[in-house]
């Protein structure tokens, strides 16, 4: 048998380690002549190495790199014909540096969740712990978050027993075998740090034949019913081969929309998300939830203006446009997009323009078939 | 014919059920020898597993160290003629002992490499696994040793105290010893158990 010492020794990355393979029992007569070294497997050269006495092989390392792997590199003295005699692992590294960036957020106002990052050079080459503490600004011991890895690898989750209106100070200790560092810290009230799910049930659907409007309807998020709060949205919306949103913002308390001025015959991607602000009467902001699965739906395609094409047919839909009507439509329609979600606007256009179809429709019945020149733009074959 | 006297005639043709003579051994062997073959699949998965954690030169492909040893663990190899002439008592019981020393041999290296290789579930679980799968082994054992009416030998605790102040290479060899006598003793159970089958036929 042999000893390898040091066993399991901890060092800085670029420092040297002097090892030595210490032989004796059997067999009687066992000595130093013949061992070698292997690190990870590889022999190492015969200049690192050195016979101190009968029974003792030494070994000199210098200008270490960062271990191979977490369970430590595997330093080992082998015998002449290549079998094990002693081992010893070598942990490499470097101690670990300060998180950064802990944010924190709480769905219920009963737990709270905070994610970090590692400090900047990230990789120390050995197994690093971190911990999440918490305790209240003036008073009572520290406390260990204990549900680690919930939303990602650097996240902890603290279920229950947090106090509200009332501030915490959060930090984030990391340790490892060569020391420890801990992030600065964070002092949040849950109350300031609430989100919710994003707003569930998002439909998006045509306003009748309208070409050039979707309406989104959306359900207010369950979980803060009780809350005694407002809640503010956001919508977003893009054409489907685009990159670029359009956010519509200041949607408050309300649970639908409708979007205007948007292109006829194209598919739009609707998104909504929701801020639970002013939670128990406070007048901060809570934070965004995440944008709801995006919903798709299509505007309907435009009549076409032009000579006798086959089709542009009005088949009692929409009436024919005349260059007045159209700049009334695009009047109407920039007044919509500058004045969100304002009711009145789109109520008076919309019956504007049923009356349109409807007494189109009835003159269309009374003057019978007529040819196409007579009208100031073209149509199809009459009915 | 009406329906109850469909459940008669059944009741009348299935087995009665046996109340203080010794059971045939046949079934429980066979449920041994189908978990012995089961767990026989997934052994050089284990040993692989483990070597591929713990660095090199354990995870070099094609490693062998039969110079490693624990004395701990009863060895597979007997000569076969040796071997061929157990009484089933014997037999048994040597399987027995070798499977109760491996679950504890188990646990002890699941708990190592908690420590040296904590961002390993996947290890970590096929070593609860395997473990799992031993102490079923041993059931199944138990159940044939009652069938045959044989003694159970006592459960000892087969790990001194010296193993807990083992450094991490040691941790390491240990794990290797132990998954690849796990491999091992599983092969020989199949064997054991193949004799035994032949032997009590159903």
């Amino acid at each position: 048998t042999a000893v390898i010492s040091p066993q399991d020794p901890t060092l800085l990355i670029g420092s040297s380690l002097l090892a030595t393979c210490s032989v004796h029992g059997d067999p009687p007569g066992a000595t130093a002549e013949g061992l070698y070294w292997t690190l990870n497997g590889r022999r190492l050269p015969p200049e690192l190495s050195r016979v101190l006495n009968a029974s003792t092989l030494a070994l000199a390392l210098a200008n270490l790199n960062g271990s191979r792997q977490q369970s430590g590199d595997n330093l080992v003295c082998h015998a002449r014909d290549g079998s094990i005699l002693a081992g010893s692992c070598l942990y490499v590294g470097l101690p670990p540096e300060k998180p950064v960036n802990i944010s924190c957020w709480s769905k219920n106002m009963k737990d709270l969740t905070c994610r970090w990052t590692p400090g900047a050079h990230g990789e120390t080459f050995l197994h690093t712990n971190y911990s999440l503490k918490y305790k209240l600004r003036w008073y009572g011991q520290d406390n260990t978050c204990e549900e680690y890895h919930t939303v990602g690898p650097h996240s902890c989750h603290i279920p229950k027993d947090l106090a509200l209106f009332t501030p915490y100070e959060i930090w984030v200790e990391a340790t490892n075998r060569l020391g420890s560092a801990r992030s600065d810290v964070l002092t949040l009230d849950i109350l300031d740090v609430v989100t919710t799910d994003p707003p569930p049930d998002v439909h998006v659907s045509r306003v009748g034949g309208l070409e050039d409007q979707l309406s989104v309807r959306w359900v207010s998020p369950p979980a803060l019913k009780d809350f005694l709060f407002q809640a503010k949205y956001q919508i977003r919306y893009r054409v489907e081969d685009s990159v670029d949103w359009k956010v519509v913002d200041d949607v408050s308390n309300q649970t639908s929309c409708r979007l205007a001025g948007l292109k006829p015959g194209t598919v739009y991607f609707v998104q909504v998300r929701c801020n639970p602000f002013g939670i128990y009467g406070s007048k901060k902001a809570g934070i965004w939830s995440e944008w709801s699965h995006p919903t798709a739906a299509s505007t309907p395609r435009s009549e076409r203006s032009g000579p006798g094409g086959g089709a542009c047919e009005p088949r009692g839909g929409e009436p024919s446009s005349g260059p007045v009507r159209r700049e009334l439509k695009q009047f109407l329609g920039w007044l919509k997009k500058h004045a969100y979600c304002s009711n009145l606007s789109f109520r008076l256009y919309d019956q504007w323009r049923a009356w349109m179809q409807k007494s189109h429709k009835t003159r269309n019945q009374d003057e019978g078939i007529l040819p196409s020149g007579r009208r100031g733009t073209a149509r199809g074959p009459a009915r | 014919l009406p329906p109850p006297a469909h459940l008669c005639l059944l009741t009348l043709l299935s087995p009665p059920l046996s109340s203080a003579a010794p059971t045939s051994p046949a079934e429980p062997i066979s449920q041994a020898y189908s978990l012995a073959l089961y767990m026989q699949k997934n052994t050089s998965m284990l040993l692989q597993t483990y070597l591929q954690y713990q660095g090199s030169p354990f995870s070099d492909s094609g490693f062998s160290a039969p110079e490693l040893q624990l004395s701990s663990l009863p060895p597979a190899t007997a000569f076969f003629k040796t071997w061929r002439a157990l009484d089933d008592g014997e037999r048994l019981s040597l399987a027995q002992g070798a499977f109760l020393a491996l679950t504890q041999h188990l646990q002890l290296v699941r708990d190592d490499q908690s420590d040296l290789n904590p961002g390993s579930p996947i290890l970590l679980a096929q070593l609860g696994t395997a473990r799992l799968r031993a102490q079923g082994l041993l059931g199944n054992m138990a159940a044939i040793m009652t069938a045959l009416g044989l003694p159970m030998p006592p459960e000892e605790d087969t790990l001194e105290l010296v193993a807990f102040g083992a450094s991490a290479f040691e941790r390491k060899c240990r794990g290797y010893v132990v998954t690849r006598e796990y491999g091992h003793w599983t092969d020989r159970a199949v064997r054991d158990l193949a004799l035994l089958k032949a032997k009590y036929p159903a």
